[in-house]
C-alpha cells in the first residue's frame, strides 16, 4: 500500500470538507448559472444593459473605484505611521483599523447616516447658517455659483449641504468599508522593509524624500495594488452599509445588489439571476487580477 | 581626507556602546576597527557615517578638521558598504551602482552619459562588466557585495566605511575579496575604515589596527607593534597572544607598549 | 586590471561641507534626523493626518451610534430590549449564530488541517474556493439559496410539499448565513498552521498517538488563539449579517427578522434611538472582537519571541 501522506486524518477531512463546500457553495452557485441560461440570451442581455442598471453598474463599480483609491492613499499613510512611529494612542488606533470589518454592515449604515443626514453631527455643520456652509449657500457668490453646476445640484439641499442621498454620501461609506483591507495588506510588507536598505540610500546622498519615492515606495507598491484591489472587491460588493445612506436614488445612487433585491421582490428570478451573473463574473475577475498581482510581485522579485 | 572622533559616547541600554572614544585616522590610510561582537566597533563607524549620533554635547566628528557632528548622514559623503549588502532590490546592478549619482540634486548632478560611463568604469573595476541588467536577487554573495562597493565608489566618496563587508561571505570568496580590496588600495588611497572581528583579515589589509572591547579603545598599532606587543590581557587573549606577567598585569586600558 | 577610477584623492571637499566651520566646543549641537526617519515636522503631519481620518471615518460612527442608543434615556434603552418584535429578533439572531458558528468551526478546523498538512493537485484551488463569500456580494449569497429552495427553485417545491419551508424561514436564514460566514475560522487558521509547521504532529505521530490525540493535545494548543479569534469573528459577522439575510426572510416582524434586520425595521418607522438600542449592543459585540484580535495578536508574538528563545540558547547576547 503506498503511503502519500504521514499524519493521518487526510481523509476524513478532505470527504468533510468537499461536502460542506458542494453543498454550501457549489450547489447553489451553479442554480444562479443554471437560472440564467434558463432565460436565454436576448433577455439576458436586454436586463445587464438596461439604462437603470448601467447607471447602477457606474455606482457599485465606479465609485467602488474612487473609494478604493481612496483607501489606497490614506492607508499608506496610516500604515506607515502605525508601523514606523511610536506615539500615544497607538495601538488603540491600530486596533480600531478593523473596526469596519467587524462591524456588522448594517450598524455602520445607520451610523453614517445619521451621521451626514442634515441637521445631526455633520449634517449640522454644513447648514446654510454655520460658519462651514456659509461659504456655499445659495446666498454666497461660491454657492450661486454651484447652484448652477449640474453636478453639484445634489449637494446643495434647502437648508444645507447634503452629503446623504448623494453619491459622496457612497463614496465616505464605500471609504469606510475598504479601509482595512488596505491597512492590513501594507502593514506586513512595511514591518518587513529592511533598514539598511534605507541607511545605504541616505549614505549615497539622498533626502528622505528621494529615498522614499526611490527605493521605498517600489518595495511598496505590490502590497498597495494588492490592498487596493481588495479593497475594491469589497465595494463592490458591499449592500448593508450602503442602502441607508444612498437614499437608493434610481439612475443617482442606487447600487447593483438593490435592483437585484427589487427584482426579486417582483419575482423576477431570471432577471435577478442575470445581474447576479455579472456580480459574480466581477467578482471573479477582480479575484484573478489579485492573485494575478501576487504572482507579478513574486516574479520581479527575481530568482532568489 | 582624515578622520577624528572626540569622546564619543553613546548608550543603547544601561551599558554604553562607546565610553568617551576618540580616535585620529590619517588621509589616506586604512584602519581596522577589530573587536569582538558589542564591543563597540559597529556604533563607531555608523557614528562616523551619521546613522547613529553621539549621546552627549561632547562627543564631536571631524572630517578633515570640520565639524560635521551635526549633519545627516545624507550630507556627509561617506561611502558605507553593509555585511548584507543592501543592494537595492528591485533595481538592477546598472541602476544600484548609478544611484547615487541619480540623486545628486540641483545642477550638480552630471550628465547621462557620464553617468553612464562612470558606471560601466566601476563595474569594470569590480569585474563584473556585463551584470548590468541582472537583478541583485540573480546575483551570489560576493558578487553582491562588489556591487554594493561599486555603488558606494560612485559618487567618489573621502572615506571608505566598510561594516563587515566580508562577514556574510563564505571563506573562498571571503579571501578572494581580501585580495581585490588590497589591490584595489594599491592604486587608490583612500581614508577606509574597516570594522570586522576577524583578526586575520584586520592583520592582512590594514595599516594600523584598533582593537575595542565593552566600548573602549585598548590599543592602536601597526599590526606588526600590536603582535609583538599587546597592551593588555584582553588584546593578548583576543589576539591569540602570550600575556607575561600574572595578577598584576593590567586588565584593560591604553597603555605603553611593554617589552615582549 | 586597468582601474580608471578618476579622481578620488585630492578632490575638493563636497559643498555641503564648505560652509562649516568647526564649532567653540561648548555650543550646542543640535541633533540631526535619522538616516531612517522623517524629519519631525512631516512626523507630525502623518500622524496628525492620521487621527483626523480615524476620527472621522472609524471614530466618530461608533460615538453616533452610542450617543443616539441613550439619547432617550437608559429606561428607555432597556424598554427596547423587552418589547416582544425585539426580543424575537434577539432570539432569532442567537439561533442562527448558535447552528452556523458551530459548524463552520468544524468545518474551518476540518479544512485547515486538509490544506495545511497535506499537498495535492487542486489544493490551491480548494483554498480560492474557500475565500468565494469573502469577494461575493452577500446579496448573491442571499440570492442562491432563493434559486434553489424558492417555490420556483429546483428543490424549493419538494420541500413546500413536505410542509418544510425554507426560504422566507429560518432554515434559509441559517443557511445563508453559514454561506457568508465559513471562511472565517478556516482563513485564521491556514495562514497559522501552515507557518507553525507539522513537525510537532509528526513526533507525536512517531510516538504511537493516533489522528484524534494528535489534534487534541499537539494541534489544539498551538492554534488556541488564532481559533479563538476566528470564531469570536465568525459569530460577529454571522449575528452581523445582513444583507444575505435581507433576501431570504420574510420581514415579518417577530417572526423571521434578525437583529440587524430588526434595526432596519425600526430605522424606517422612525424610532431611531431604539434602532440604534439594537445597534450597540452589535457594536459592543464587534469592539469585543477587536479586544480579542489584539490580545490574542499579542498572545501569538509571545509565544513566538518564546519559541525564538528557546531554540536560540547558544546565541550570545
Amino acid at each position: 500500500m503506498k503511503h502519500r501522506f504521514t499524519l493521518p486524518g487526510f481523509g476524513l477531512t478532505l470527504g468533510y470538507t468537499l461536502v460542506y463546500l458542494a453543498l454550501v457553495v457549489l450547489v447553489p452557485l451553479s442554480a444562479l448559472i443554471l437560472k440564467t441560461e434558463s432565460g436565454g440570451w436576448a433577455h439576458f442581455w436586454q436586463t445587464v444593459s438596461s439604462p437603470r442598471v448601467l447607471a447602477s453598474y457606474r455606482v457599485s463599480f465606479g465609485i467602488s473605484l474612487i473609494a478604493a483609491l481612496v483607501n489606497g492613499g490614506f492607508g499608506l499613510i496610516a500604515a506607515w505611521v502605525l508601523v514606523r512611529y511610536r506615539f500615544p494612542g497607538r495601538r488603540i488606533l491600530d486596533a480600531i483599523v478593523d473596526l469596519p470589518f467587524a462591524l456588522p454592515t448594517a450598524v455602520a449604515g445607520i451610523a453614517l447616516t445619521t451621521l451626514y443626514s442634515p441637521n445631526e453631527w455633520i449634517g449640522r455643520l454644513l447648514a446654510y447658517d454655520q460658519p462651514l456652509g456659509m461659504w456655499l449657500s445659495p446666498h454666497s457668490p461660491i454657492g450661486a455659483w454651484l447652484a448652477t453646476q449640474h453636478w453639484a445640484k445634489e449637494y446643495l439641499g434647502p437648508m444645507g449641504l447634503r452629503i446623504d442621498f448623494t453619491q459622496l454620501g457612497v463614496l465616505i461609506a464605500l471609504t469606510f468599508i475598504g479601509f482595512p483591507f488596505v491597512v492590513r495588506t501594507i502593514q506586513p510588507v512595511i514591518q518587513d522593509l529592511a533598514l539598511d536598505v534605507e541607511e545605504a540610500a541616505a549614505c549615497l546622498g539622498a533626502t528622505r524624500f528621494q529615498t522614499f519615492r526611490r527605493v521605498i515606495l517600489p518595495g511598496l507598491l505590490p502590497a498597495i495594488f494588492t490592498g487596493v484591489t481588495l479593497a475594491y472587491g469589497r465595494a463592490v460588493a458591499e449592500y448593508g452599509s450602503i442602502v441607508f445612506i444612498s437614499g437608493n436614488l434610481p439612475f443617482k445612487t442606487e447600487i447593483t445588489p438593490l435592483l437585484i433585491i427589487s427584482k426579486l421582490e417582483n419575482y423576477d428570478y431570471t432577471g435577478a439571476a442575470a445581474l447576479g451573473f455579472i456580480m459574480l463574473l466581477a467578482s471573479f475577475v477582480i479575484l484573478l487580477v489579485s492573485n494575478g498581482l501576487q504572482a507579478w510581485d513574486n516574479r520581479r522579485k527575481g530568482v532568489a | 581626507m582624515s578622520i577624528e572622533v572626540r569622546d564619543i559616547t553613546k548608550k543603547f541600554s544601561r551599558y554604553p556602546a562607546l565610553d568617551r572614544v576618540s580616535l585620529k585616522v590619517e588621509t589616506g590610510e586604512l584602519i581596522a576597527l577589530l573587536g569582538p561582537s558589542g564591543s563597540g566597533k559597529t556604533t563607531l563607524l555608523r557614528t562616523i557615517a551619521g546613522l547613529e549620533f553621539p549621546d552627549d554635547n561632547e562627543g564631536r566628528v571631524l572630517f578633515d578638521g570640520n565639524d560635521v557632528t551635526a549633519l545627516s548622514a545624507y550630507k556627509r559623503h561617506a561611502g558605507f558598504v553593509f555585511q548584507h549588502y543592501a543592494l537595492f532590490s528591485h533595481m538592477d546592478v546598472f541602476e544600484n551602482v548609478a544611484f547615487g549619482l541619480r540623486v545628486i540634486r540641483g545642477g550638480k548632478r552630471p550628465p547621462k552619459a557620464a553617468i553612464e560611463k562612470r558606471v560601466l568604469e566601476l563595474l569594470d573595476a569590480v569585474q563584473l562588466s556585463g551584470y548590468g541588467k541582472r537583478l541583485p536577487g540573480q546575483l551570489s554573495g560576493g558578487q553582491r557585495q562588489r556591487v554594493a562597493f561599486a555603488r558606494a565608489l560612485a559618487v567618489e566618496p573621502q572615506v571608505l566605511l566598510l561594516d563587515e563587508p566580508f562577514g556574510a561571505l563564505d571563506a573562498k570568496v571571503r579571501k578572494e575579496l581580501r585580495r581585490w580590496l588590497r589591490e584595489f588600495r594599491d592604486r587608490v588611497k583612500l581614508t577606509t575604515i574597516f570594522v570586522t572581528h576577524d583578526q586575520d583579515e584586520a592583520f592582512e589589509v590594514a595599516d594600523r589596527v584598533v582593537l575595542i572591547d565593552k566600548g573602549k579603545i585598548q590599543q592602536i598599532g601597526s599590526p606588526a607593534e600590536v603582535k609583538k606587543a599587546p597592551a593588555n590581557v584582553f588584546v593578548a587573549e583576543f589576539l591569540d597572544l602570550e600575556w607575561p606577567g600574572g595578577s598584576s598585569a593590567p586588565q584593560s586600558s591604553p597603555a605603553l607598549p611593554l617589552s615582549a | 586590471m586597468a582601474c580608471r577610477l578618476g579622481t578620488i584623492a585630492g578632490k575638493e571637499l563636497p559643498e555641503a561641507m564648505a560652509g562649516v566651520t568647526s564649532f567653540p566646543t561648548t555650543a550646542r549641537v543640535e541633533r540631526p534626523v535619522r538616516a531612517t526617519a522623517e524629519s519631525p515636522v512631516i512626523r507630525a503631519v502623518l500622524i496628525s493626518v492620521v487621527f483626523v481620518f480615524f476620527t472621522l471615518f472609524l471614530l466618530l460612527p461608533l460615538f453616533v451610534v452610542f450617543k443616539e442608543a441613550f439619547s432617550q434615556g437608559v429606561a428607555a434603552f432597556l424598554a427596547v430590549f423587552r418589547d416582544d418584535a425585539t426580543a424575537s429578533a434577539v432570539r432569532l439572531t442567537l439561533l442562527t449564530a448558535v447552528i452556523a458558528v458551530p459548524l463552520n468551526t468544524i468545518f474551518g478546523i476540518a479544512a485547515a488541517w486538509n490544506l495545511t498538512r497535506f499537498h495535492f493537485p487542486g489544493r490551491s484551488f480548494l483554498i480560492t474556493l474557500i475565500d468565494l463569500p469573502l469577494w461575493v456580494s452577500p446579496v448573491i449569497g442571499g440570492l442562491i439559496y432563493v434559486l434553489v429552495f424558492g417555490a420556483n427553485g429546483w428543490f424549493g417545491a419538494w420541500f413546500i410539499d413536505h410542509d418544510l419551508p425554507i426560504i422566507f424561514n429560518t432554515p434559509a436564514i441559517v443557511l445563508v448565513t453559514m454561506f457568508v460566514t465559513f471562511p472565517f475560522v478556516a482563513r485564521g487558521l491556514i495562514p497559522l498552521m501552515q507557518a507553525q509547521g507539522t513537525k510537532e504532529e509528526e513526533a507525536a505521530l512517531s510516538l504511537g498517538a493516533n489522528g484524534w490525540q494528535i489534534f487534541w493535545r499537539v494541534t489544539l494548543p498551538k492554534i488556541k488563539w488564532g481559533l479563538i479569534y476566528g470564531v469570536i469573528l465568525c459569530n460577529a459577522r454571522a449575528m452581523g449579517e445582513f444583507g444575505a439575510v435581507s433576501v431570504v426572510s420574510g420581514h415579518i416582524r417577530g417572526k423571521t427578522n434578525t437583529m440587524p434586520l430588526h434595526i432596519e425595521v425600526l430605522y424606517n418607522d422612525y424610532q431611531y434611538s431604539a434602532a440604534f438600542a439594537v445597534a450597540s449592543v452589535l457594536c459592543i459585540l464587534a469592539l469585543l472582537t477587536l479586544i480579542i484580535k489584539t490580545y490574542a495578536e499579542w498572545r501569538a508574538e509571545q509565544q513566538l519571541a518564546e519559541a525564538a528563545r528557546h531554540t536560540d540558547l547558544s546565541h550570545k547576547p
